[in-house]
């Protein structure tokens, strides 16, 4: 049996909005499965990115135990977490969040530089990644350079490049045109496919539920309803 | 790509502020060298006036400098020759010392009969050409007002003297000695037409003194003077000397009251027959930074070769408080405008890193998602205050260069507080390398320091909060 990339368990998460305290998740438990595109569902307001954000260990929930890539979070020091979200972790934006300045090649090569990786394997890496997102001619532009697509193709080849466990993708589509959302929403699957990645995708446009293994429907800080396609009987339990 | 590249990047980011920014502290680096270099040139023309005239070291009577000063009598080194040659012969002090001289110091009440006017002097006797060569030291490479005029004492006869310029104004001997700057005084005592010294005194005089030989200008004449001077167990003595020229010393205090005799003269004025003393040795050294071991070493040539008499080294610092304390002076004011500089170069970068910190939430938040530590956020901030302060702080140094390289071209003048003659205006900024390193390590310091908060806020930010950022 393939073990789950991230568990959720009993997880309650509230903010504080003045002086009244907001509650967002309200005892959530959740099981991801690996290489899977996972979409996560609901309206505004309904605790996606709230979700997204525990999962992807950039926030500790108020109670309950977070477990990503077999390691339980909640314990973990600041230094201890950014080291694991660097290996584990990828994060595409729905802002794209790159570097303005820095290239798309040197966007992309960053989380390798930061793990410390050779300059020779890590130059190899990204002109991969940029073919692979079909941008090996803007490998020098700058963000600001580039179109929202390719900025966002530029994103999603970051969130690749350590090859992470699990891809964090907040909304990526939400700031593209209805064309460029659904090409992007095509590379990722195409990405998670070939790479074998989980990727965990949040959307409340329900034209992405087509594209989804895992549907997971959340609404007021809790799962609705979780659908999932049957297990391959040869690899999954 | 490393911190450092990241942090240059994202100073030219915003190229406006950051030029603002690097424009105050440049300003402020420039501002503080040049009132360095111009403090370095005063420090350094006031040393060098001080080693020309006194020396470095001075041999006294261990009680001539607080109690001596106007009893020479009591407080002389006897034997001094002995303690001159002991000096010139030490394998040690030989490559140090340049000028080992006797002086003898006095007090005395100079009157010029013919014009009926008197006043008290201060007399020194000099070997005047071993003053001659002390007035040629400028190890310090000072720009001289004006070119030093040769020691006229030096080659002259046994009665003729030097005054400073107050000296021969109130005597009267402006005209005599051509001094400029002299006009004619409000209730100028009548001249007595030609009445000479009165004969008691007179009488005092010829029997003291050696004949004038040959030659010479005849006594009496309008540029001599009497010198009336305490003797041994308080009996005057007079001499008439013969007045060559009045020099300017540099500060009016002296030029008031200087009176420059050769020292065999000098002596007899003073000791009469009695042997002859110093009050002084002085010392002038190769260079300034001798001083240390040229004091030792004469302490212990001191207690070897003249233990029976109490004698103490001075140097010229304490021989001159007016130095120490004109140097504390600038020093406390220049430490004053590194404060305020310091202070604006604080909040300028402060402020900068702070707006960078505000403007790049969501950028910090981003990064520290993707796996950088809060103390690389905090690194890069330091580094681009690093960065601000290290170029701001070079420009500011060359800057300092190049005006002062200017205004030192242009050989401007300043009248000192003081000082009776203008001096040079030079700024010594080039080759003050521990003032340009200090000012500039300084000011990097500051600037570093000032993004340090703006930095700590930023690595502390909680990813979430800043990914929201708008």
């Amino acid at each position: 049996m393939t073990e789950p990339v991230a568990i959720l368990s009993g997880i309650q998460k509230s903010y504080q909005l003045d002086a009244v305290t907001v509650p967002v998740l309200r005892g959530v438990d959740l099981l991801i499965r690996p290489a899977l595109f996972t979409v996560l569902l609901g309206p505004s307001g309904s605790g996606k990115t709230t979700l997204l954000n525990l999962l992807g260990c950039i926030d500790r929930p108020d109670a309950g135990t977070v477990t990503v890539a077999g390691c339980s979070i909640n314990d973990l020091s600041e230094d201890a977490l950014a080291d694991f979200r660097s290996a584990n972790i990828g994060f595409v934006f729905q802002g794209f969040n790159l570097i303005p300045v820095l290239t798309a090649f040197e966007n992309i090569e960053y989380p390798l530089v930061l793990s410390g990786m050779p300059a020779a394997r890590r130059q190899k890496r990204v002109i991969r990644l940029l073919e692979a997102v079909g941008l090996s001619d803007r490998a020098r532009n700058l963000p600001g350079q580039l179109s929202g697509g390719q900025r966002q193709r530029v994103a999603i080849a970051r969130a690749l490049a350590r090859k992470p466990r699990l891809v964090i993708a907040d909304e990526p589509t939400a700031s593209l045109d209805t064309q460029t959302g659904s090409a992007i929403l095509s590379l990722m699957r195409r990405m998670q496919e070939s790479y074998q990645i989980s990727f965990i995708f949040s959307s409340h446009d329900r034209s992405v539920v087509g594209a989804a293994d895992d549907l997971i429907v959340l609404r007021d800080g809790v799962i609705q309803s979780i659908r999932r396609k049957p297990f391959d009987q040869t690899e999954r339990p | 790509m490393t911190t450092w590249s990241l942090a240059i990047r994202n100073l030219l980011r915003n190229r406006r502020r950051s030029v603002a920014t690097l424009l105050a502290l440049a300003i402020g680096a420039a501002s503080l060298l040049l009132f360095g270099g111009y403090i370095a040139n005063i420090r350094y023309s006031l040393q060098s006036a001080y080693v020309r005239t006194g020396g470095h070291l001075q041999i006294q009577h261990r009680d001539f400098f607080l109690y001596g000063n106007g009893n020479p009598t009591a407080y002389g080194i006897a034997n001094y020759h002995k303690l001159l040659q002991v000096i010139r012969d030490d394998p040690v002090l030989k490559d140090m010392v340049l000028v080992a001289t006797p002086t003898l110091q006095f007090l005395g009440v100079a009157g010029n009969y013919e014009a009926a006017v008197s006043r008290t002097v201060v007399g020194m006797g000099y070997v005047a050409a071993d003053v001659k060569r002390m007035r040629a030291w400028n190890d310090l490479h000072v720009r001289l007002g004006q070119d030093l005029a040769p020691f006229r004492l030096d080659g002259a006869p046994p009665d003729a003297a030097l005054v400073g310029l107050g000296v021969a104004r109130v005597l009267l001997l402006c005209n005599a000695l051509k001094v400029a700057n002299c006009p004619k005084p409000e209730g100028e005592p009548q001249v007595t037409g030609g009445r000479s010294l009165p004969a008691d005194v007179a009488g005092l005089v010829e029997a003291t003194m050696p004949s004038v030989p040959d030659g010479l200008p005849a006594p009496g004449g309008s540029a001599r003077i009497d010198l009336l001077v305490s003797q041994t167990r308080g009996s005057p003595n007079v001499a008439s000397i013969n007045v060559l020229a009045a020099e300017g010393q540099g500060f009016k205090e002296l030029d008031e009251v200087l009176v420059m005799l050769q020292l065999p003269q000098a002596q007899r004025l003073v000791y009469g027959r009695s042997p002859p003393r110093a009050t002084s040795v002085m010392v002038q050294l190769r260079h300034t930074a001798q001083i240390a071991a040229a004091s030792a070493r004469l302490k212990i040539l001191l207690a070897a070769f003249m233990p029976e008499q109490k004698l103490a080294v001075l140097d010229f610092e304490l021989l001159n408080p007016f130095y120490v304390q004109s140097i504390q002076l600038f020093n406390t004011i220049f430490g004053f405008i590194f404060a305020l500089i310091g202070g604006i170069v604080l909040f300028t970068v402060g402020n900068t890193m702070t707006a960078a910190v505000v403007e790049r939430t969501v950028e910090i938040g981003t990064l520290r998602a993707v796996g950088l530590r809060q103390a690389n956020i905090r690194r890069l901030f330091l580094a681009e205050g690093f960065l601000l302060g290290c170029v701001g702080a070079v420009s500011g140094a060359l800057l300092a260069l190049a005006i002062a390289s200017t205004v030192n071209f242009a050989e401007l003048t300043w009248l000192p507080p003081g000082s009776s003659e203008p001096l040079p205006l030079d700024i010594r900024v080039w080759g003050e390398v521990r003032m340009i390193a200090g000012t500039v390590l300084g000011l990097i310091a500051i600037a570093t320091g000032s993004a340090w908060l703006p930095a700590y806020r930023a690595a502390k930010l909680k990813i979430v909060d800043a990914l929201r950022h708008t």
